[in-house]
């Protein structure tokens, strides 16, 4: 599957709140969605699932234009799920169950079917099946928040969209979610975006990144290509860059070598500079 | 100084939040309050201005207590707190108004309340919005008028509830340097915070874990000394560095320095 | 379904109308409503709109701003409308004053809340009222609570567009549900809503503890309303042309 949009604006009470974007998005990669506070990273999320008309532009589906209901609005795509940020303040049944189903019930899935997806999304976000009767409402806050996301991800969508999904979460909890949302998408190679503000999640998890400027897609482009090479965008969207980064930076400078770490993610470069460090004595002495 | 003594603290009977809480904090220093979600830091923050009062024990500002109801105004105008939610913390309809409601609460005179505003706004760098309405301003800058709200009272002591969390990297820098020039300045300041990042410039490190206190020292001492994944904490970078360098220089927040230095040194 | 909220819209153009007493204001437009109320004259409708229309040029509020703000009640209007063509007895001309009437009252209204701060107006009913504080009347609080609703609503039609949004996406279109469906629809909303708005609730309550109101002390007051030459001139001007309109 591609989803893709071309030349697309949104206009909300008169101001282009999202400006000319053109981009595809492939099947099977993690896309991180970076950018300054009101940038416009969730306005084009919504516009990807169809939740906010554009007046301008084109958005296909594997080449298709996406259907529109008859007043020519935009319909929301059913095979994209939206965790939004804060998702366990959208929890509104009484039971686990009955909250995991909800999705499916209203597109009609057979009892059968729902049994079966109920038990995978369980094992998938890690939650024991002892929950299931449990009121969401008396869970700990970690725990709605997995149950919120799990129920997006009973519908398997082919592309899923997370807000955030993190924010407020303890370090272990973050790395533990980030971890399994990883591995939902690579065993099932599907789309992932994610929109974040922690940038070394971004470094760490990510295929490509899209950097968000003012309502302007800034750019897109593979993750390594933007850390290890082309880390200027980062300075022109106002962007820190993520503490490795800024240590293989660093050791470039004092070294005066160039570094060509594996991957952007830490553990790459962490091992490089490792060797960089140990044999600076020999270095010197040559 | 601030002083829990005992402290005992549960919103149900039988499920207890805080146990047995002791510790004591002097005037002029920069604490990090850290632990996972759920491990009673928030609750804490709670107890040290009177929000909450303690089941058991107590909690005592030099001679001011929580549990007497007529020490409670007045440890409420020492005691400063800033929440997590910028937008649940913005009570009235312009940055005027917000920080001034303190103030009319304080009775602090007419004359003097435009300079104290001034003042306020300056220190947090708001001072060009003095009549925005809140739908106009950022996460960020509603943020860093609730500490202008806070500051204007002069607390003795401001604590600063996850305040960092909503916001984007920027936001989050510019109120790291806000509550550091706070602390330059004389201010206790009480830091809670999930990023490890922030606690490496603390003074000191109180941990919480199931509502007891796993740890209170040091940054250094408490990443040398305390199996931290158990608490639910990561290493932040500067220590994973460290780690992977096998280095056995001191600690220090500003890990380029440390690099910089030791890399000269060889 | 925010943008049509004409709350909080407050717009500055320094106008003399921005200048008046919000007192001067809340009681002007309370003598108009009384005036409203006891219309009977064909003359009397015309004086009422031109003082309605006088105020709003006055006010130098740009026009579309102000139909945005009223343009939620034509609905309401068309309704009244028709049912007074269909039901009552006079048709058409009982119909034409009704909505006249309405639109006077809504016209002033918006006029009144796109030319003062929310907060000026809490003060200003807080100020009017104060009086029955010495009969026990909590006015301050009640003046702190009204300030707090109108802080919130555009917060709180935020969070619902978010959560209908958030609906939307999980493929649940509270728009199209039909008969009884729509209760649950609207219970899909509701619910959501009301608990964020209780721990929005709590999370208020305490910043306002914590920031030391009612300490038993009393407060002082930053803002302090005073009366000046051009509210006794307005208040004059609009009590004579009241009773203008009273008289044809």
């Amino acid at each position: 599957m591609v989803y893709e949009l071309n030349d697309v604006s949104v206009r909300i009470n008169g101001e282009e709140i999202l400006q000319s974007v053109s981009c595809t998005l492939k099947e099977g990669k993690w896309i991180s969605i970076i950018g300054q506070a009101g940038a416009g990273k969730s306005t084009f999320a919504k516009v990807i699932k169809g939740l906010i008309p554009f007046f301008k532009g084109e958005y296909t589906h594997n080449q298709q234009p996406l259907p529109r209901d008859s007043k020519g609005n935009m319909k929301v795509v059913p095979q994209i799920g939206y965790v939004f940020q804060f998702p366990e303040h959208q929890i509104f049944e009484t039971t686990v169950y009955k909250e995991l189903t909800f999705a499916p019930k209203v597109k009609g899935e057979s009892p059968e079917r729902l049994e079966e997806a109920i038990m995978m999304v369980m094992g998938q976000m890690g939650l024991s099946g002892d929950l299931l009767q449990e009121n969401p409402f008396q869970l700990s806050g970690g725990l709605k928040r997995l149950i919120a996301i799990a129920s997006v991800l009973i519908a398997e969508p082919e592309l899923l969209i997370l807000d955030e999904p993190t924010a407020g979460l303890d370090p272990i909890s973050r790395t533990a979610l980030l971890k399994q949302l990883k591995a939902w998408q690579g065993e099932k190679n599907r789309t992932v975006l994610f929109i974040s503000h922690q940038l070394e999640d971004v470094a760490e998890y990510s295929d490509e990144v899209m950097i968000f400027k003012k309502g302007r897609l800034l750019v897109h482009l593979d993750v390594n290509e933007l850390f290890l090479k082309h880390i200027a965008f980062m300075e022109q969207a106002g962007l820190p860059l993520p503490e490795p980064i800024q240590l293989l930076r660093l050791i470039e400078a004092i070294s005066g070598r160039i570094l060509e770490p594996a991957s952007c993610r830490e553990e790459d470069i962490m091992q490089l500079v490792r060797s960089v460090w140990q044999s600076r004595g020999l270095q010197n002495d040559g | 100084m601030l002083v829990f003594d005992q402290v005992d603290y549960h919103y149900r009977r039988g499920h207890p939040v805080l146990r047995q809480l002791s510790f004591e904090i002097h005037q002029g220093k920069f604490i990090s309050i850290i632990g996972g979600n759920g491990s009673g830091k928030s609750t804490l923050a709670k107890l040290m201005n009177g929000l909450l009062q303690p089941r058991e024990g107590q909690v005592k500002l030099d001679h001011l207590n929580t549990l007497k109801h007529e020490d409670l105004g007045r440890i409420r105008e020492l005691v400063g707190l800033v929440f997590q939610n910028p937008d649940d913390q913005f009570i009235t309809t312009s940055v005027l108004d917000e920080v001034v409601f303190g103030l009319e609460n304080l009775r602090v005179p007419r004359d003097e309340m435009a300079h104290r505003v001034n003042e306020a706004l300056k220190a947090v760098h708001m001072e060009d919005y003095v009549e925005a309405m809140p739908h106009q301003l950022s996460g960020g800058q509603k943020q860093r008028v609730a500490f202008a709200a806070v500051v204007a009272m002069d607390p003795s002591i401001l604590i600063v509830d996850e305040a960092t969390s909503m916001l984007d990297p920027q936001g989050r820098r510019d109120i790291l340097d806000v509550m550091h020039a706070l602390h330059r300045q004389g201010m206790t300041i009480i830091h809670i915070t999930h990023h490890m990042e922030e606690i490496l410039s603390s003074d000191r490190v109180l941990l919480l874990s199931n509502g007891e206190m796993a740890f209170d020292g040091t940054p250094s001492a408490l990443f040398s000394n305390v199996s931290i994944a158990e608490h639910q904490l990561a290493l932040p970078f500067a220590v994973r560095l460290h780690q992977a360098l096998g280095l056995n220089a001191p600690l220090c927040a500003d890990w380029k320095e440390t690099i910089t230095s030791l890399w000269s040194m060889s | 379904m925010t943008d049509n909220i004409i709350w909080g819209q407050y717009i500055n153009s320094g106008s003399i109308v921005h200048r008046l007493d919000p007192r001067t204001k809340l009681l002007s437009v309370l003598a108009f409503t009384l005036c409203c109320l006891i219309l009977k004259t064909f003359g009397g409708y015309v004086a009422a709109t031109v003082l309605v229309g006088g105020q709003l040029l006055l006010s130098r509020v740009p026009v579309r701003k102000f139909f945005r703000g009223i343009k939620p009640i034509l609905l309401i209007l068309t309704f009244t409308f028709v049912y007074h063509l269909l039901v009552t007895q006079e048709g058409i001309e009982s119909g034409v004053f009704v909505v006249w009437r309405i639109l006077l009252l809504v016209s002033l209204a918006s006029v009144l809340t796109l030319t003062t701060k929310p907060l000026d107006l809490a003060k200003g009913l807080e100020q009017l009222f104060k009086p029955l504080s010495n009969w026990g009347v909590p006015v301050e609080a009640l003046a702190l609570m009204l300030m707090i609703a109108i802080r919130f609503i555009p917060t709180i039609t935020q969070e619902l567009d978010r959560i209908i949004l958030a609906q939307k996406a999980r493929g649940y279109d509270i728009k199209s549900a039909k008969g009884h469906r729509q209760v649950f629809a609207y219970l899909l909303l509701v619910v959501p809503l009301l608990i964020t708005t209780i721990q929005r609730a709590e999370q208020l309550a305490m910043t306002i503890d914590a920031r030391a109101y009612g300490n038993g002390k009393g407060r002082t007051s930053y803002r302090v309303l005073r009366f000046s030459r051009i509210d006794y001139v307005a208040g004059g001007l609009i009590l004579a042309f009241i009773l203008l309109i009273l008289y044809l």
